[in-house]
């Protein structure tokens, strides 16, 4: 009897052995060897294709939104504990260029520092006009609609200009203000 | 239990797991987190925007057009840690070892140079360079933020158990908060570094308080029970089953590892001569998916245990029971082999499973549609596998791409046909229309006026000056005097002279009364039409540089275009060519583990058959016994 038991027991090292093996922690489970080989040249070709992406990113940007015309909008958050973002519109010179509904995962990113690229078009030099209609819910659960305006100066430098949602802690409101960057 | 709600359990087990490994990402976020939340360049800020929904590729090559366009002036520092960060989380080691050391050597602040250092040290320790990963914390003062500290300790302590000082790896985990879930998963690897190099007694304290750690979700309850089941296999590998009964007690039933507890717990009541208590975790595991390799050895366990209850019947019966469900198990896994070496694992995977971007972190939510999927569980639980799987994707993504920015450029050479056309033909006509007729008569016309004007003023001519009316008086009136000229001296006429004369006076007196202001009116529109005639020369100029100058620059558009093609062209078959040798790559360690499971078969298999054949001998030697008891 024992003997057969010793020849059987064993078999749970099998299976067991697996339970000691240490857990991988990101990439950081253990040293890993120099990449070498196909990781190596996978590791290269990624970087050779950053760096392309960029490239085209900058042929793009300069041959369709050229510096002396191009107009770039941002949305962003400050708090924002008074008003759960739902959507936003905007109107430059009385034409919608922009309607963005937010994901969850976009207001959470706006939460967390994260400005919005919303819009980046081309504007002729001159005065124009900006209107913004903010969407969501504010203090008590409530809809909640808001509008921001602006007038700008065009000039042939880019410019930026950035939508703010911010809390007014003395009114309990949320407030809604333009930045223009440059 | 249902295979269905197994798979899905893995695959929430696997999303835990790499939260854990997201967390050294987040870390780089945090480093390069702007101060107070606050964003001085709008640009950084979108660079964040994406990362913060992990959208990494967007964010570095949106982060790195920035910094081209020198948007992002005020976060320099942090635009880089960032970029370094997002680089290193591509495997990319060198460029981001480049941009840390760059930001060292020029004397960024301390705040940015700890992060340099730390991250220097992560990429050496990622590379296996332990001494040199070790002078680079060693660099590390005091301002990281808390959650990258906690890091830096994490990585001290691998750094020392990569040494074999585990002392020291204990003492630096013990000034971390216990709490931490990833302190918990070092120490988890601690205590398994200690078992397997022969200080027991410690690794076993240390997996025992992961054991009992309090867990408030299903990542750490998933690794409490990995503690457990390693403290109950190493307490049965000393042979103490009874401890090892108390470990594996711990273990939840619906846990994923449930199958190797129950296994265990069984081979610890067996170890302690209760073959009865044996079967019950046995027979609940026989009832379970046999492409587990604890079900599959539940198989002999219960034959071997009713052998051991003196049911040699049932014991032969279990036996050649198991020997079917191996061979049917392993033809199973030469079908999903076959299946896996034809493209499907890969397939089906990219299929359920789609992603917009490449990323560092991604998790596999759903196994793929493939006969016996389940076999695929363990492969996909592999780190191994999962870092080779994700760079298989990563490369279909860098394909899609190229893919993309090819039909891009070929949109934007038609757009630069079409302007080099419009420039071609559209601008000579309006500059001739421009320059030809009313510019240059426009400019001859002002010339004139401007001298008239000078003459008149010169000769403070107030009929110069003269409105329509009084123009139209003027030549009346000289014709009146004219007129009165002819009829020479006649007195009859006399009265006529004379009211002539007043009407010139008056008309004059008028004129002469107007004179400033029409004057200065005259002047002002003078200058007008000057602004306007060097506004058009102005456009005209504008007009003729284009003329000269467009065509240069859509001839460097074009040039970049090309350029940016072929090497668009040049990565599409290598991207193409990597594909496929790492599609071969991640199959094989499919392949792989599942030889390995069909070695195992073959083992359970073997025992099988040779417990059979002692069952025949022992009833054939029974016989004998009692034959010869007969004689």
């Amino acid at each position: 009897m024992f003997n057969r038991f010793c020849k059987v027991l064993p078999l749970f090292v099998l299976v067991g052995g697996v339970a000691l093996q240490p857990l991988a922690w990101g990439a950081e489970a253990a040293p890993a060897a120099a990449p070498a080989g196909l990781d190596g040249r996978i590791q290269d070709v990624k970087g050779d294709v950053i760096r392309l992406n960029r490239d085209l990113m900058v042929l793009e940007e300069e041959l369709l939104f050229p510096a002396n015309t191009q107009v770039a909008l941002f949305v962003s958050m400050d708090v924002g504990k008074l008003f759960e973002l739902d959507s936003v519109q905007i109107k430059l010179d009385d034409k919608v260029v922009t309607n963005h509904l937010y994901t969850p995962l976009e207001v959470q990113a706006l939460h967390r520092g994260g400005v919005q690229r919303v819009h980046l078009g081309n504007l002729k030099t001159g005065e124009h006009q900006i209107v913004a209609f903010f969407t969501g819910k504010g203090p008590h659960e409530r809809d909640y609609k808001r509008g921001a305006t602006v007038k700008f100066e065009k000039g042939t430098e880019p410019k930026y200009i950035e939508l703010r949602i911010k809390d007014s802690t003395g009114k309990l409101q949320p407030e809604f203000d333009v930045k223009v960057w440059q | 239990m249902h295979l269905w709600s197994r798979l899905v359990r893995e695959s929430r087990r696997l999303a835990g797991v790499a939260t854990i490994a997201s967390a050294s990402l987040a870390g780089a976020a945090l480093a390069a987190e702007p101060p107070n939340g606050l964003v001085k360049d709008p640009h950084y800020g979108d660079s964040l925007f994406h990362f913060y929904q992990e959208q990494y590729f967007s964010s570095v090559t949106g982060l790195m057009v920035s910094q081209h366009f020198n948007r992002v002036p005020q976060h320099a520092d942090e635009a880089e840690v960032l970029r370094g960060g997002l680089l290193l989380s591509y495997g990319l080691h060198r460029e981001a070892g480049e941009i840390f050391a760059q930001l060292i050597e020029k004397g960024a602040s301390p705040a940015v140079r700890d992060r340099a250092w730390f991250y220097l040290a992560k990429i050496r320790y990622q590379r296996g360079f332990i001494a040199e990963a070790e002078a680079a914390i060693g660099r590390v003062e005091k301002n990281l933020p808390p959650d990258l500290e906690e890091e830096r300790a994490l990585l001290q302590a691998n750094l020392l158990m990569a040494r074999a000082d585990y002392a020291g790896a204990v003492a630096v985990l013990d000034g971390l908060t216990k709490s931490s879930g990833a302190q918990l998963y070092a120490r988890y690897n601690l205590g398994i570094a200690l078992v397997r190099s022969g200080a027991s007694e410690r690794g076993v304290a240390l997996l025992d308080e992961v054991g009992k750690a309090p867990a408030t979700n299903e990542e750490f309850k998933t690794l409490r029970d990995k503690a457990n089941v390693a403290l109950g296999f190493t307490a049965l590998q000393d042979e103490r089953p009874d401890a090892a009964r108390g470990f594996l007690e711990r273990v939840r039933l619906s846990s994923m590892l449930a199958n190797k507890a129950l296994l265990g717990f069984g081979w610890s009541a067996a170890a302690l001569k209760q073959p009865r208590q044996a079967l019950v975790p046995w027979t609940e595991l026989g009832k379970r998916d046999s492409s587990d390799a604890a079900v599959l050895e539940s198989r002999i366990a219960v034959a071997y245990a009713y052998a051991e209850l003196g049911a040699f019947g049932q014991s032969l019966e279990r036996y050649n029971d198991a020997i079917t469900a191996f061979d049917r198990e392993n033809t199973a896994l030469d079908e999903s082999i076959t299946a896996i070496r034809a493209g499907k694992l890969l397939d089906g995977l990219l299929e359920r499973n789609p992603g917009e971007e490449m990323g560092w972190f991604w998790n596999i939510q759903q196994l793929p549609a493939m006969p016996h999927a389940g076999h695929l569980t363990h492969v996909l639980a592999q780190h191994a596998f999962q870092e080779a799987f994700k760079n298989y994707r990563d490369l279909k993504f860098l394909a899609t791409n190229l893919q993309g920015w090819t039909d891009n450029l070929g949109v934007f050479d038609d757009m630069l046909a079409n302007r080099r056309q419009a420039y071609a033909e559209r601008l000579p006509r309006i500059r001739a229309q421009a320059s030809d007729s009313r510019l240059a008569e426009l400019s001859v016309r002002g010339a004139l006026l401007a001298a008239e004007l000078t003459s008149a003023e010169a000769d403070s001519d107030a009929s110069a000056f003269a409105d329509p009316k009084e123009r139209e008086l003027l030549v009346r009136l000289e014709s009146v005097q004219a007129t009165l000229k002819q009829l020479g001296n006649d007195p009859a006429y006399a009265s006529a002279g004379e009211k002539a004369r007043l009407a010139a006076g008056a008309l004059t007196w008028r004129m002469a009364q107007a004179y400033p202001a029409r004057l200065w009116e005259a002047r002002k529109a003078l200058k007008a039409t000057d602004e306007a005639l060097t506004e058009a020369r102005g456009h005209d100029a504008a007009l003729a540089q284009a003329q000269r100058d467009e065509p240069a620059r859509h001839e460097q558009f074009a040039v970049r275009i090309a350029e940016l093609n072929q090497r668009i062209r040049a990565l599409t078959p290598r991207v193409a060519a990597l594909i496929r040798e790492q599609q071969g790559q991640v199959q094989e360690l499919a392949v792989a583990e599942l030889s390995r499971q069909k070695e195992r078969l073959a083992v359970y298999a073997t025992q099988a058959r040779f417990a059979v054949a002692q069952l025949y001998d022992r009833a054939a030697m029974a016989r004998d016994v009692d034959h010869a008891r007969k004689q």
